[in-house]
């Protein structure tokens, strides 16, 4: 294959063959119109400004009662072959979605019924039940992602769909992107003791403890117990601690214990990571590894029993699912500024695979304003590709652009000037300038999840709901000083809200990413308490000799995350932090490495992006709160001398803009014109 | 009763936001508490200790609320007041997973989604029960959870196989447009169409602008696009919002006979259940308060209603063992401390 040929996926853009297209899409479910309809949709997609269209294949659409497998030949709804050239032919590239977990909001979210009611398959509880996902139209029991029966069939329903897809693949058609399966986190069903204890999970849970610890009796000495046989090494299915008694119990006890505790909640990350692995080599072998993968993670990342660094061994890119009612409500806009922070740090640049456009009929109402809303606030933060999902309104859903006859709706309009400023400006290029990081420590928050108390109503459920992931921890300190499943979030959010009422950007970097995402930054909060992960220390350590401020605290770490003693690593500076000093800290950043705080406003946050030779392109207002006005200092040197919104047209202009906000309003102003005269006051 | 190919279309973000916002329990002012609480045991040699909490936290986005930690557990009302909370969830600890452990052996993938959600409510009914899940508010204790057949007797009554329902919602002021639609269909034994305000628009052309005959078109419309219908209600968006948070004896009633509310087609259990609402109206207030109303229309229905329910054999209230309406009021609208709240403990 020459480079002409291949499709590379770079940041948030893709290399097809000499062609740059940035990850902009918008979903379309071909099974649920009809076919006489596909060209009229898809010529609204592209009318939408886009290049590219999204859609699942749904396994359990195509698969057939005997099992056989239908791809049109029965039903003309179902002939992906046709939709796909037909997109083409539309000037569409295809951006594809097999599963095999779809959601979708499909029955048995897109699996064959047989598939779900197969007891092989079926993901286990701690008493052996099947585990219920409750979502309408049918309760059903949720797949075991470390099924080797579950697995067997995956590749079935993979063989059967390669020979249908495979010849669409660029360059001989249209499909230029792949993901692989679907919102990780156990069907959302997350809680630490929800799942799974299918006996191929608990043997993975073997393997587990022995990749850790070096073998089976290292692994009991950790844990405090003895494993003769692995079958002894049984994963835990409650918090036990509360068994210890207190006044008899050794912290070194109490330690061993929650090691146990700790190792489950690092299993279960592991146990999707690997089948999402599994996944991919199952796509690889029917002939589909030329296409750059994805993956998404659905709301409630925080709480979310995934690593999303862990999952880059396994695919190109991560992203996160927005569905937030950001136009009526203060808490999805903190909650979208946090996810997208998180992307922006941890991958580099943003990107949303499911960026709702409407909601299914179960799912919080969101109007068409919440949606734009929400894009323009992930775009301030750094959001650089998605997937509108849905472009093409369908069945069990409602609010899209494009109804399902293939005509615009009013919202169209909306859309289609909010893209065009993405183009127009050059938003996938442009770059939002954060000189300090903050790290998300992972260690930490397995910790959160493992003393989580509400079981199904999880970490996830709760940050979804706008709650804090941590907030419904058990209190205990397990012989620490202090209570760090609750405390390692309270820092970092503390840290966080100073540094955004000083105004200086600030991104999440998952403790877990590679050093290099760690290191450009010119200071580097860490979460630090008496227990802390070898690797990211050494990681902050390599950080710190190449130049980044370190700044770790409240504690100093004296124990790896086995609660074992730790070898000396040269830590870097340790900081007390309570909420007096984090004001400071801050300022001391601020002063010590003049840290940029661009276009200061009342009321409001903003945040600016520049193009590649540095121009400030693009200003983003964004209220969280009740203001009625935002007044904006813009530099004096600038080398623009308009700000027009890119929605309404209207203009501001001055040394202070002074623009009038709604609440839970977000505006997208274009920078634009030639320099203006210093000095120029007031507002059009 | 839901079909597992159930469809659903035909409402944009705005029609279906405004569908959902009838069905939102009022907004009162505070928080909302959750509390998870040791249930009370007795430790090897030690006294025997009560329920304490473990943790609490205030949900809507204030975080954990620390002070009550380690602390008795005190009863929920008390504690409402104490922390001018308007909800409190009190979970023990543990409790979450065993509803999960008990839904997983008893929810059949074979059912129905109205059968599952019925044996959610059992089992989490059950835990409630016992004591380890408690809400406070519970406007809906005391309201018996009915049977997947007696809720299919029901649907049997008001929505036939083949036939369609419909609510048509206008606008009270402005341009008095179609504020949001409902329609639904049944076919085989299940519902397998929830379709807005589209199928209206796609067929019927501009409206009126006077609902009270709009209502018609409403009805031809559905009738060529979905199947006939056999139970119609149309009225002012304000006016069923207020009817749905009413929960007062002869309000339907009332409004039906004044046209307030149409209602038409109309099934007989409908009427039978219209009739019952007048009468206890009349039991309730003095006739003066029912002044203006059309008892003749009135009586009209309540005859096609004896002959209904002699037919019929019983009522829906009768079926169901409560009044869905009142109870739906309850817990859509009633105030948490009107006094007719059963203590929580």
């Amino acid at each position: 294959m020459t480079g002409d040929e291949r499709i590379r996926l770079e940041g948030v853009h893709l290399n097809v063959g000499r062609k740059r297209i940035a990850l902009r899409s918008a979903a379309m479910h071909y099974w649920r119109h009809a076919p006489e309809t596909w060209a009229t949709s898809l010529a609204a997609v592209r009318d939408l400004g886009l290049s590219m269209v999204e859609t699942y294949i749904p396994w359990g659409v195509h698969e057939n009662a005997d099992g056989t497998f239908d791809f049109g030949a029965t039903d003309p709804r179902k002939d992906l072959g046709r939709f796909l050239e037909e997109a083409e032919a539309a000037g569409l590239y295809v951006f594809v979605r097999p599963g095999p977990h779809i959601n979708a909001e499909l029955t048995y979210f897109g699996l064959p019924e047989r598939v779900v009611r197969d007891p092989e398959v079926q993901a286990r509880t701690p008493r052996g039940n099947a585990v219920t996902l409750y979502f309408p139209p049918r309760m059903f029991p949720v797949p075991s992602h470390a099924s080797e029966r579950y697995f067997d069939q995956v590749d079935a329903w993979f063989e059967a769909l390669a020979p249908v897809l495979a010849p669409h693949v660029w360059p001989e058609g249209p499909v230029v992107l792949l993901q692989i399966d679907n919102e990780l986190g156990y069907f959302f069903r997350n809680g630490p003791f929800c799942q799974d204890y299918h006996p191929d999970a608990v043997a993975q849970w073997h393997g587990y403890l022995e990749e850790r610890h070096g073998s089976r009796e290292a692994a009991g000495a950790a844990h405090g117990r003895r494993y003769g046989t692995w079958a002894d090494a049984e994963p835990p299915t409650h918090f036990d601690l509360d068994a210890l008694d207190p006044a008899t119990t050794t912290e070194s006890a109490i330690h061993r214990a929650l090691c146990r505790q700790l190792d489950w909640a690092r299993f279960q990350e592991r146990l999707l990571a690997q089948a999402l692995g599994r996944f991919g080599r199952g796509l690889a072998r029917v002939g589909l590894d030329r296409l750059p993968t994805v993956h998404n993670l659905s709301l409630g990342d925080g709480g979310l029993p995934v690593s999303p660094p862990e999952l880059e061994a396994h695919v190109d890119l991560v992203g996160f699912d927005y569905y937030h009612p950001a136009a009526s409500d203060t808490r999805a806009l903190s909650a979208i500024r946090r996810r997208t922070l998180y992307l922006a740090g941890t991958f580099g640049a943003g990107y949303a695979p499911e960026l709702g456009v409407g909601a299914p009929p179960w799912f919080t109402p969101l109007t068409p304003e919440d949606s734009i809303t929400a894009a323009l606030a992930a775009m301030a933060y750094g959001l650089r590709g998605f997937n509108l999902y849905m472009g093409v309104d369908r069945d069990r859903w409602y609010g899209a652009p494009i109804d399902a006859q293939g005509r615009t709706r009013p919202v169209a309009d909306e859309w289609r000037r909010v893209l065009e400023a993405c183009a127009s400006l050059g938003l996938a290029e442009a770059t939002r300038e954060a000189k300090v990081a903050l790290l998300w420590p992972r260690e930490y928050a397995r910790l959160s999840r493992a003393t989580h108390l509400l079981g199904l109503a999880s970490p996830a459920t709760m940050e979804a709901i706008g709650a804090e992931p941590t907030a419904a921890c058990r209190p205990d300190s397990f012989g620490f000083a202090d209570v760090i499943q609750w405390d390692w979030f309270d820092v970092l959010m503390r840290v966080a809200a100073a540094l955004r009422a000083a105004n200086v950007p600030y991104v999440f970097v998952d403790s877990e990413a590679p050093l290099a995402r760690y290191a450009s930054y010119d200071v580097l909060f860490a979460p630090c308490y008496e227990f802390a992960n070898v690797p990211r220390l050494a990681r902050l350590e390599a950080a710190a000799a190449a130049g980044t401020h370190v700044v770790m605290g409240p504690r100093k770490p004296m124990l790896d995350d086995r609660l074992m003693p730790l070898d000396s690593v040269a830590l870097p500076a340790v900081v007390a932090v309570d909420p007096g000093t984090v004001q400071e800290l801050v300022h001391e950043w601020i002063d010590r490495f003049d840290l940029a705080r661009p276009y200061p406003a009342l009321g409001v946050d903003t945040a600016v992006h520049r193009d590649a030779e540095g121009r400030d392109v693009a200003l983003f207002l964004i209220n969280e709160g009740p203001a009625r006005q935002a007044e904006v200092r813009v530099p004096a040197g600038r080398a623009w001398s308009v700000a027009r919104d890119v929605r309404t047209d209207e203009t501001f202009e001055g040394d202070v803009l002074h623009v009038p906000m709604r609440a839970h309003q977000v505006r997208l102003f274009a920078l634009e014109g030639p320099s203006a005269e210093p000095g120029t006051e007031g507002a059009s | 009763m839901i079909s597992a190919d159930v469809r659903f279309g035909g409402f944009d973000g705005p029609s279906w936001a405004r569908l959902l916002s009838l069905f939102q329990p009022a907004r009162t002012e505070g928080e909302d508490l959750l509390v998870v609480f040791r249930p009370a045991h007795t430790h090897e040699g030690a006294a025997e200790a009560g329920e304490r909490v473990i943790v609490s936290a205030l949900l809507r986005g204030a975080g954990r609320y620390p002070a009550l930690i380690g602390k008795p557990l005190p009863p929920l009302r008390e504690l409402a007041a104490q922390l001018g909370v308007r909800r409190i969830l009190a979970l023990e600890v543990g409790a979450m997973e065993e509803l999960a452990e008990r839904v997983g052996a008893a929810v059949d993938v074979t059912d129905d989604y109205l059968t599952q959600v019925l044996t959610v409510l059992r089992v989490a009914g059950e835990l409630r029960s016992e004591g380890r899940i408690r809400p406070w508010p519970d406007p809906l204790r005391g309201v018996p959870l009915p049977s997947p057949a007696a809720v299919r007797r029901v649907l049997d009554l008001v929505l036939p196989d083949d036939r369609a329902a419909i609510v048509g919602l206008w606008e009270r002021s402005g341009e008095r447009r179609l504020w949001t639609a409902f329609v639904c269909r049944r076919r085989g034994g299940a519902i397998d169409l929830v379709a807005g305000p589209d199928v209206v628009h796609r067929t019927a052309g501009p409206l009126g602008g006077d609902w009270r005959r709009d209502y018609r078109v409403l009805v031809d419309a559905v009738e060529r696009t979905v199947a006939p219908v056999h139970l119609g209600v149309f009225t002012e968006a304000e006016t069923l919002a207020r009817l749905l948070r009413e929960g007062t004896a002869g309000a339907w009633a009332r409004e039906v006979a004044v046209r307030n509310v149409v209602l038409r087609p109309a099934p007989p259990p409908v009427l039978a259940a219209l009739g019952a609402d007048a009468l206890r109206g009349v039991g309730k207030a003095s006739a003066k308060a029912l002044g203006g109303i059309d008892f003749g229309r009135l009586a009209l229905g309540l005859g096609r209603a004896a002959r209904a329910r002699f037919l019929e054999g019983r009522s829906v209230s009768e079926i169901l063992g409560f009044d869905p309406m009142l109870a739906l009021a309850a817990f859509l609208g009633r105030p948490p401390n009107e006094g007719e709240d059963p203590p929580d403990e």
